[in-house]
């Protein structure tokens, strides 16, 4: 592990590439570097405490997706020449990588990434080369998993260093699937999690889960959004519990856990799939402080009037204490609170659509 | 020996070369393939996982498209001059 220095960075992935914005550990001034990664989608950022890097995964709609590594806080990028790819005999082609996750502490050089058509890939060495999980690639019901909106696509990947053999992943629309042996067997883990689009409307896989969240120190304690409600599980997915309660929607995309209190946790609902703007034109991150019991609109400093939508992987929270959170937008709008929401700073507002916001300590 | 033209983008991976040399190409995977050797990465820019031609790539032997030719199963020729430029693709 590189040593800490007093840097926060901030990695915003757009449809026209990515931008890095970093301050110190205050968290006030944000010097931009970018755009870099030019001409990609950028899905999803991730900084690697174990060698001070930030990997990214790239979409081109002409040239494929792939992955690219920066050693130096995004300014040279170094693209992968053997990025993940299915074998042959499976006959399906990557179509785009929404996911990209760093392995623990301890298992050096290893990278998770989350792709479509659904599956998890896993690196050895950085992030170079990539083999698809087979048990994943195999599963027995593989042939009934269906796209969600966006796609068959792979898009949340959870690791903890508590539960060093435990891999949780999230794909619309199949579920929540979790294997507990490093990635050899996987099971679905969606009960009493709703399919409003299903005659039946508790089945075992075909959830539209949007995000899980998780704060290391309660690792058995998952938040998802879902396309149909909020819920929460408190034994690491077996079973689920609508949390909505007072939230003004259940429909929304983002989730995130506080850093230091694993039970403070943040959404950013939406009208409905119907109509995808904020509940009465304005747009307001809501936390609960008691793990989905109740809800609080978190909105000083923020537009009174605004049609925000915030990607999947547009909303985050850091390391600090205070924890800060910080959302991107579809209409490149970059807001940062240094107060777990209780006040709200627009960084930029000139940015491309935002498709993803990451944020590490370096 | 076909010549190779590449379209910008694609110059990242030859070290800025726009036009490039290769032997003994029979069609244009083979074609691609021999590219990556020497370009590592730049194949899987071209070609998806099943070796098929990118939907939003185009690839031209001479001046006719290889969608006419059998895509990626296009013959080559000695002397040929392949093109591969991104496809137009919106409005």
């Amino acid at each position: 592990m590189t040593a800490r220095s007093d840097k926060v960075c901030l990695m915003v992935g757009t449809r026209k590439g990515a931008f890095v914005f970093t301050a110190d550990r205050g968290r006030k001034n944000w010097k931009m570097t970018g755009p870099v990664l030019k001409g990609n989608d950028v899905y999803s950022m991730a900084y690697d405490k174990r060698d001070g890097s930030i990997l990214a995964a790239l979409s081109s709609g002409h040239w494929g997706p792939t992955i690219a590594k920066s050693k130096d806080l995004g300014k040279t990028w170094k693209v992968s020449k053997t990025p993940p790819k299915f074998p042959k005999s499976s006959g399906l082609s990557v179509s785009r990588i929404w996911q990209i996750t760093p392995g623990s502490e301890k298992q050096e050089g290893v990278v998770y990434a989350g792709i479509e058509p659904a599956c998890l890939f896993k690196s050895e060495d950085g992030g170079d080369t990539w083999k698809a999980n087979e048990g994943m690639l195999n599963h027995e019901t593989r042939k009934d998993w269906q796209a969600g909106g966006g796609g068959l696509c792979l898009h949340t990947i959870v690791l903890t260093d508590k539960r060093p053999k435990r891999i949780l992943i999230a794909i619309s629309a199949v579920g929540t699937m979790r294997s507990d042996d490093g990635g050899e067997s996987w099971e679905f883990k969606n009960k009493k999690v709703m399919v409003g689009y299903s005659p039946n409307k508790y089945p075992v896989f075909g959830q539209c889960v949007h995000k899980l969240a998780i704060n290391d120190a309660a690792p058995d304690m998952i938040f998802q959004q879902n396309h149909f409600g909020v819920y929460r599980s408190d034994d690491a997915g077996d079973n689920w519990k609508d949390i909505r309660n007072n939230l003004p929607s259940r429909f929304g995309f983002p989730a995130a856990v506080d850093a230091n209190e694993p039970r403070r946790f943040y959404l950013a609902p939406l009208e409905g799939d119907f109509s995808r703007i904020p509940p009465g034109g304005h747009f307001a991150v809501w936390a609960s402080d008691n793990a989905g019991a109740e809800w609080n609109k978190l909105d000083k400093g923020l537009p009174e009037s605004s049609y925000f939508t915030v990607l999947r992987d547009g909303m985050v929270a850091d390391q600090e204490d205070p924890c800060g959170i910080y959302f991107g937008t579809t209409t490149g709008h970059l807001y940062a609170s240094r107060n777990q929401g209780e006040q709200w700073e627009k960084v930029s507002d000139v940015l491309p659509p935002i498709l993803s916001v990451s944020v590490s300590a370096t | 020996m076909i010549h190779v033209q590449l379209s910008g983008q694609l110059r990242d991976w030859t070290r800025g070369l726009s036009r490039v040399e290769v032997d003994g190409a029979s069609d244009i995977l083979s074609a691609v393939r021999k590219l990556d050797a020497t370009f590592p990465g730049l194949g899987q820019r071209i070609v998806d996982d099943q070796d098929k031609i990118r939907e939003h790539v185009n690839v031209f032997v001479n001046l006719e498209n290889s969608r006419e030719l059998g895509m990626e199963k296009a013959k080559l020729r000695d002397g040929d001059t392949v093109h591969i430029l991104p496809a137009v693709s919106g409005g």
